[in-house]
This record gives structure tokens, C-alpha cells and sequence, in this order.
């Protein structure tokens, strides 16, 4: 009887292990793939001759990198771009989060900001609109058009908000017994004790404006100002789609001998670096965070 | 507790998705007229200039829209913006062009969109499409190039767009204006089987005994069933013919597609045609039905390849390059940006090119739409003359007055480096419409050295004539192999077919999107690509299948679609 059970939860066990298994690898193997079609000739990719595993190995993909201007111009405005908008984010966030926390009596418009911060959650303008937005400000073609429209983020701002509402409140108190002003006690009582939350929150912004293509494309009119997944975005050419649209046989050769898959891979692996070294630094409060900050007292 | 966590997770999932397409934070104050970008009322006719010199006039700042090509090479710290075609134009018309934008493909066309709902277009731009045209129009952001036209376009630029029987500048006359300055597009005549034919020397197998090019569906099938059988290059999983999951395309060449199949057996797939005085569409006719039972039929007996509908195109691609495959259907084109994969990989390998000829023995072909890719200029332009005089400069004075290239040796080098044609001001093609055959006869006269080289008409002749000699002289490279396949081989296949008089063209009708197209058509190219896939792989029935498909495309909204079109036509 109890062998019985414990061999039934063996094999439970074994099967969600499997499962498990087979979920990390679907994630883990495309990546995989890209890496080694990054350090595989190119004739064995265009016959689709490369897994896991590079075949003919070569770094030349990498070689032709350091020599791409644009690749390393493009590189430098995301990463002004993720400095930009972590800052202003966190700056505008965190005040933000922490006089959402004021109850009704020492907030008096606490219900309309939180009922206009909701709303600008569920329904925003559109793209046209905030596009012309945008163009009308003056903002296109500049840094500024990446960083600004999504300067406030609403949902960090309620996670955040859940954290702080988390802090014991005599905390707080004790602190304005003692003579701090509200400025004080963010400063020096909110935000160091909301540091899990904090870091949550960078991470997702972080994330976020480093991978974000979309506002690059629509804002950045010209090649040379794109952030780095907007340029590595364009980079994929639809061959079909040139077909279509009635490309001379010039064009379609000059596209298709430069447009070298390995060297495509290549930037994608480049440009995911920054990332893989900033998760493991942050991941140990990114659980923490997104848990703690969802329940409040 | 469970109960907890659940509501706790779906509002983490709620809130996640909806920070995901929350972009801005406040959009109150965007200004909402983005409808009335109607702009004031034209000026009349704009001033003449003509009088003046380019010198005297001053230099007029110009802003354009320019689609950009991925991954093009310029010499050092050249760019679109400012490359040699451009400064050459700044210095010829005493200009100086900024970009406005400029983007790839498709992201191109949304920036155009995005100018066009903001109501300020640069001063010259190039679009896409008809329809667009058509919108910019409606909302007058653009301004009227008849006369500017007539009294600045070259005649050798006129008697370029004449070649096409007033088809092309039809297309950009709406209301009895011309809104646009045309890119043109000749024929490239149908999709063309490619066969290896190292395999078929290797083989000993000779399908096209008077070597006039065309075969028939049977002499097709035997090549497939031949090659899989004797496995030339020796791999596993042979497959005998390949065709892309969509099947069929509304291009006559489509790459990869069974169009010659189909138009061999008089079926014109993804086209809009009339007949008897009705308008059809040619993926519902009987002989669309036939076409699809022929391919059944491959797949049935295995000459198809198994796995059609999930194989896409660059798995396609891996299988001729791997030598699985040795048939390739495509345009004229394709061994110089297709199959060089295959030279890449087996420096042994050749094509010859083969057309599918029907039970006559004719080869039906359709034809194209006069034009691709148009240039338009925005209403108040103070010099609209200017696009005409860079059509000028670009399609004739630089193709045909050489003292220019000397000019400019910049854009000599550009010319001979092959710096994609894309960074001139207006990346579109104008030629003529016997182009194609022309640039062949002269390019033959060249290689026999019947014609000297300075007095070859075309740049790219130019260079396809020494390349191809180098190549019949046993000097085999990548860019000589694929010159030698692209023009000697594939156009001269086109210019022998239409030498014999052997071409059927039918002349299909292009009609500008309707308004049951724009809500039903997704859907009903769905429906076609799917049932055609079924039936080719055994899914459906052909007689049934084909017949249900029918009935549905009309219910659909196909029926109205052709009534809508057939009202255009009248």
C-alpha cells in the first residue's frame, strides 16, 4: 500500500518533471538554434542543415558585427533610451505610488487620480492620435519620442502602491513623530523598504523599452535613429512581399546576397546580452516583488 | 485560500495585458480634427519657371518620402539621404533634398499612412499602391502633374510610358488628371521550370527534343519521377516537385507556385479576367478545378512533395539546395537571388528553363499591371516640374547620354559597384516595355561581339555582357553563373517563345479594391489557399470539394465582388 502510493507519486512526479522538461526546452531550444545559425557557414543555414549544434563553426557573423556602424549607433541610442526611461520612470512612479497610498481623508482627490489613472490603463488614444501628439510636440526623430509616451507607467505605479500599503503604517507614523516630513519618510522610510518592489518594477521597465520595436518604427522616420530591436526588426527581409511589389532582379540580388541569415542571428544574439546580464542581477527580487506587492493588508 | 491565489493570478494576467497595450498615459489633449486635413484650396496652376535657369532660380529645399532597402551597402559614410544619385540631382536641378522619412517594405508604407492621417505629406514621396493614390487624391494633398508633365517630361521619357499603350499613365489619371508619376512594370512572362540539367546530362534524359523550350505536364512529370528514382546527388528524402503552401499566385511568374501547371490547362489563377462579357475569377473556373486534380494526382502518387502546405519557402529553398530537389519553379530571375544557393553549395550545378505548354502547344501567359511604385507631389509645391525633371535625369539622361557618368565618376562608380537602385531620389523603375527583350537582343549582339560595348543602350547589359563571356569561356563564378541562367538562359527562353509566336497572353483586369474586397477579401483568399491545399493533399474530394468551394466564395461575398468590379469595368 504505501510502496504503491510512493510509486504513484514516482511517476507523478516523473511526468511533471517531463512536462516541465519539455516546456524549458521549447523555450530554450529557439535560442539555441539562433546561436548556432550565428556561428554556422552560411551555405549549411541556407540549407537548413543547422539545429542546436553550429555546423561549419565561424565567428566571421560576429567579425562583420564590429564593423557594422549602424548595428553599435543603434546599440548606444537603446541604451540611453533604457537609462532615460528607467529614470523617469522611477522618478514619476514612485511619488506617484506613494500618494495613491493617502487615504481619502489626508488625499482629498485621491479617488479621481486613481479612477483617471484606471482609465488611462484600460483606453488610451490610439496610435494615430498619439502620433500626432507626438509629431505636433516636436518629439519625432528625437530620444525623447521613445522615452516620453510611456513615461508613466500604471500598472508599476498600482504595484508599487500594493507594496507601499503593505509597509506597517506605524512605520510611517513613528517616522513623522520623530519630525520627518511626507518627503522624509518616501525617501527614507518608504523606498528602502520597498526595494524588492523597486527593483520589480526596473526590471520591467528595463525589459520593456529594451525590446519595445513599435514606437521606433512609427516614430524614428529614419534608419540611423532607430533603437537597436526596431533596426534588428527591419533587418528581416519578406522576399514574397519584394516579389509582390514588383522589385527589379538588381534589387532582389542585392537584398538577398547581403541579407545574410548568420549575420541577422548574430545581431539578435548581440543585442539579447544586455538582458541575460541584467536578469540575473534583479531576478532575486523580482519574485519577491511581483508577490509581495499583489497582496495589501 | 486557492480561491485567493486564483483572483490573485487572473488580475496579475488582467492587469499585465493591459500595460501591455496601454502606450501613452494621457492622450486628452491630442488634438482630434486628424479627418480635416483636407488643407486649403489649390493655388491654380503653379508659376512658370521655365524661364529661368536652375542657377538663377536659387536652390529649392525639397523634402521626400523615400522607401530604403534593407542591408544596402554604400561606399564609406554614404547614405540615403546623401549618396552620389542624390548629390548628382542637388547639383543638376540646383536642389537640395532632406528626407523626410524613410523605411523599409512595409514599414514604409505605414509612415505614409502616418503622414497621410497627420495631413502633411513631404513634398515629394513615393507610394505603394493605387489605392493610396486614390486616398491622397480624395483628401486633395496632391497636386495635378498634367501639365507640368507635358510641358517638362523628355520624349524619350513620354515614348517610355507610350510603350505601354497608354496603360500606364491610365493607372495615375483620376478624373482626367495625372496625380502620379508612374513606376512601370513589363512583363516577366510566366513562371519557368528550372530543372537541373547536370542531373538530366548525367541521366541522359532528354525531355525537349526540339529543343524549342516548351514542354508538356507529362514530360514534367517524367523529369520528377526520374529524378527521384535514380537520386542523382545521392541524399535522403528526394522529393519530386515542390510548391509553396499557398499553391497558386496572382503573379504570372509566382516563385515557387504551380501557375505554369495551371496555366497550361487554361486556368489563370488569383486573376480577374472577363470572358463571354462577364468578369470571373479564375481560382473558381472548371480549369482551375482540372489543375488541382493534375496536382492530386502528384501528390497520390508521390512525385509531390509530402509534406506540401507546411513547407515553407526557405525550406523550399534548402531543398534544391541541398539536392533534393531538382525542379524550381519561378520567374526569369531566380537563379541570381534563388537558386545561387544551390551554385553556393555544388559549383557543378545548372538550370535549364522550361516552359509548360498547354494541349496546343501554346504558352498561356498573362499580362501584369502596366505599373509599381508611384511618385507623387503635394499639392502646394511651389516646383512640381522638378519630379518630372528627375524622372528625366534618372530614365533618360543617365541611361542614355554617357557625358553624365564622366560628370559624375561617383555615380559611375555607384553604377559599376551595383549600389542598389533604391538610394536614387525615386526608387521606382521606369523602362520601356519591350525592355526586357531589347536589353536581350542587344546583350546577344554584344556577347558575339557584333556590338561594342560603349554602344550597349542599358548599364546592367554592360556588365551582364562580359560576365556571360567569361562564363561560356569556362570561367565559372557565382555572379557569372547567375547572369549566364538569369539573362542568356531565362529571357532568352521568353524571347525565343515569343519569336515562335507561341505566347496566348490574356489581358486580366485590375481592378481597384471594392468595398465588399475590403471586408471579405482576407477571408476569401483564406478559404481559396486552404480548399486548394486540401484537395491537392487528398483532404477533400476534387469534384466535390472544388464545387463546395465555388458555392462558398460566391456566398461569401465573391459574387457581389464581381459585380462590384463589373460596374468598374462598364
Amino acid at each position: 500500500m504505501v510502496e504503491n502510493r510512493s510509486f504513484r507519486s514516482k511517476v507523478r512526479t516523473t511526468i511533471i518533471y517531463v512536462i516541465v522538461l519539455l516546456l524549458g526546452l521549447s523555450c530554450l531550444l529557439p535560442l539555441l538554434n539562433i546561436l548556432a545559425i550565428s556561428l554556422s557557414g552560411s551555405a549549411a543555414v541556407s540549407a537548413n542543415r543547422v539545429g542546436v549544434l553550429p555546423v561549419d563553426f565561424t565567428l566571421t557573423a560576429y567579425n562583420k558585427i564590429v564593423s557594422d556602424g549602424q548595428f553599435w549607433h543603434s546599440f548606444m541610442i537603446s541604451v540611453i533610451r533604457v537609462i532615460l526611461a528607467l529614470a523617469l520612470n522611477l522618478a514619476v512612479t514612485i511619488p506617484m505610488a506613494y500618494a495613491m497610498t493617502k487615504s481619502k481623508k489626508e488625499f482629498r482627490a485621491r479617488n479621481i487620480y486613481m479612477n483617471l489613472l484606471i482609465f488611462a490603463m484600460l483606453f488610451n488614444g490610439g496610435m494615430i492620435p498619439t502620433y500626432i501628439l507626438v509629431k505636433n510636440l516636436g518629439l519625432l526623430d528625437t530620444i525623447w519620442s521613445l522615452v516620453l509616451p510611456g513615461a508613466l507607467p500604471i500598472f508599476n505605479v498600482i504595484m508599487l502602491m500594493n507594496f507601499f500599503l503593505g509597509i506597517p503604517k506605524s512605520l510611517e507614523e513613528a517616522a513623522l513623530i520623530d519630525g520627518a516630513s511626507p518627503f522624509q519618510v518616501l525617501l527614507r522610510i518608504m523606498i528602502p523598504c520597498a526595494k524588492p518592489s523597486i527593483a520589480t518594477v526596473s526590471l520591467f521597465s528595463i525589459v520593456g523599452s529594451w525590446n519595445d520595436f513599435f514606437s521606433g518604427l512609427i516614430y524614428m522616420r529614419k534608419v540611423e535613429n532607430f533603437p537597436i530591436m526596431t533596426y534588428i526588426q527591419s533587418l528581416n527581409v519578406d522576399i514574397q512581399e519584394l516579389l509582390k511589389s514588383g522589385a527589379s532582379s538588381a534589387t532582389l540580388e542585392n537584398v538577398t546576397e547581403l541579407s545574410n541569415k548568420n549575420l541577422n542571428a548574430a545581431k539578435i544574439v548581440v543585442a539579447v546580452i544586455p538582458l541575460l546580464m541584467i536578469y540575473p542581477i534583479l531576478q532575486k527580487y523580482l519574485i519577491t516583488g511581483m508577490v509581495m506587492g499583489s497582496v495589501k493588508e | 485560500m486557492k480561491r485567493n491565489f486564483l483572483t490573485k493570478l487572473t488580475s496579475i494576467v488582467a492587469a499585465a495585458s493591459l500595460v501591455l497595450t496601454a502606450t501613452a498615459c494621457s492622450s486628452k489633449d491630442t488634438p482630434s480634427d486628424s479627418g480635416s486635413v483636407g488643407g486649403g484650396a489649390g493655388t491654380g496652376s503653379t508659376e512658370k519657371v521655365s524661364s529661368e535657369t536652375a542657377e538663377e532660380r536659387g536652390t529649392i529645399q525639397v523634402s521626400m518620402g523615400r522607401q530604403t532597402l534593407q542591408n544596402v551597402t554604400f561606399p564609406d559614410g554614404d547614405t540615403y539621404e546623401d549618396n552620389a544619385y542624390v548629390r548628382m540631382t542637388e547639383k543638376e536641378l540646383n536642389i537640395d533634398i532632406t528626407d523626410e522619412f524613410e523605411a523599409n517594405g512595409e514599414d514604409y508604407d505605414r509612415q505614409v499612412s502616418l503622414a497621410l492621417s497627420a495631413g502633411e505629406i513631404p513634398d515629394m514621396m513615393k507610394i505603394g499602391s493605387l489605392d493610396i493614390l486614390k486616398e491622397l487624391y480624395e483628401n486633395d494633398l496632391i497636386a495635378d502633374l498634367t501639365q507640368v508633365y507635358d510641358e517638362y517630361a523628355s520624349d524619350y521619357l513620354k515614348s517610355l510610358y507610350d510603350s505601354y499603350d497608354g496603360r500606364a499613365l491610365a493607372n495615375v489619371t483620376l478624373d482626367g488628371k495625372m496625380m502620379a508619376l508612374p513606376g512601370t512594370s513589363g512583363d516577366n512572362g510566366p513562371s519557368i521550370a528550372w530543372i537541373r540539367s547536370d542531373w538530366l546530362d548525367q541521366i541522359g534524359l532528354d525531355i525537349d527534343e526540339d529543343h524549342d523550350g516548351c514542354i508538356k505536364i507529362e514530360d514534367l512529370e517524367t523529369v520528377a519521377r526520374t529524378f527521384m528514382d535514380k537520386n542523382p546527388a545521392n541524399v535522403d528524402n528526394v522529393v519530386g516537385i515542390a510548391f509553396a503552401p499557398w499553391l497558386t499566385s496572382g503573379d504570372p511568374d509566382g516563385t515557387f507556385s504551380m501557375n505554369s501547371i495551371a496555366y497550361a490547362l487554361g486556368a489563370f489563377p488569383k486573376t480577374w479576367m472577363e470572358k463571354d462579357g462577364n468578369v470571373i475569377y479564375g481560382s473558381t473556373t472548371e480549369e482551375m478545378k482540372q489543375a488541382l486534380s493534375v496536382v492530386a494526382g502528384w501528390f497520390q502518387e508521390g512525385i509531390l512533395d509530402p509534406q506540401v502546405g507546411t513547407r515553407t519557402w526557405d525550406d523550399i529553398t534548402a531543398l534544391l539546395a541541398n539536392g533534393q530537389c531538382g525542379i524550381a519553379f519561378g520567374v526569369w530571375h531566380i537563379p541570381g537571388w534563388l537558386l545561387s544557393n544551390v551554385y553556393a553549395l555544388n559549383d557543378q550545378a545548372t538550370f535549364e528553363p522550361y516552359v509548360v505548354e498547354d494541349a496546343n502547344g501554346m504558352i498561356n501567359c498573362k499580362h501584369n499591371d502596366a505599373t509599381g511604385g508611384y511618385i507623387v507631389v503635394k499639392k502646394d509645391f511651389s516646383n512640381p516640374e522638378l519630379a518630372i525633371q528627375i524622372a528625366n535625369l534618372f530614365y533618360d539622361t543617365l541611361v542614355n547620354d554617357t557625358s553624365l557618368l564622366e560628370k559624375y565618376p561617383e555615380v559611375k562608380n555607384y553604377v559599376t559597384n551595383g549600389v542598389d537602385g533604391s538610394s536614387r531620389p525615386f526608387n521606382i523603375e521606369v523602362n520601356s516595355y519591350t525592355s526586357l527583350l531589347d536589353d536581350y537582343v542587344e546583350m546577344v549582339k554584344g556577347i558575339n561581339n557584333e556590338l561594342a560595348l560603349e554602344d550597349v543602350s542599358a548599364l546592367e547589359t554592360r556588365t551582364n555582357i562580359p560576365a556571360i563571356q567569361r562564363y561560356l569561356e569556362g570561367d565559372v563564378d557565382a555572379d557569372n553563373w547567375s547572369r549566364y541562367h538569369c539573362r542568356l538562359k531565362g529571357v532568352g527562353l521568353i524571347q525565343s517563345v515569343t519569336e515562335n509566336n507561341k505566347f496566348a497572353w490574356v489581358t486580366p483586369i485590375f481592378p481597384k479594391t471594392t468595398s465588399t474586397m475590403e471586408t471579405n477579401w482576407a477571408n476569401l483568399e483564406k478559404l481559396e489557399e486552404e480548399t486548394f491545399i486540401k484537395i491537392v493533399t487528398g483532404d477533400i474530394d476534387v469534384e466535390s470539394g472544388f464545387e463546395q468551394f465555388v458555392t462558398d466564395w460566391n456566398a461569401q461575398g465573391g459574387a457581389q465582388i464581381i459585380k462590384e468590379i463589373s460596374e468598374q469595368v462598364q
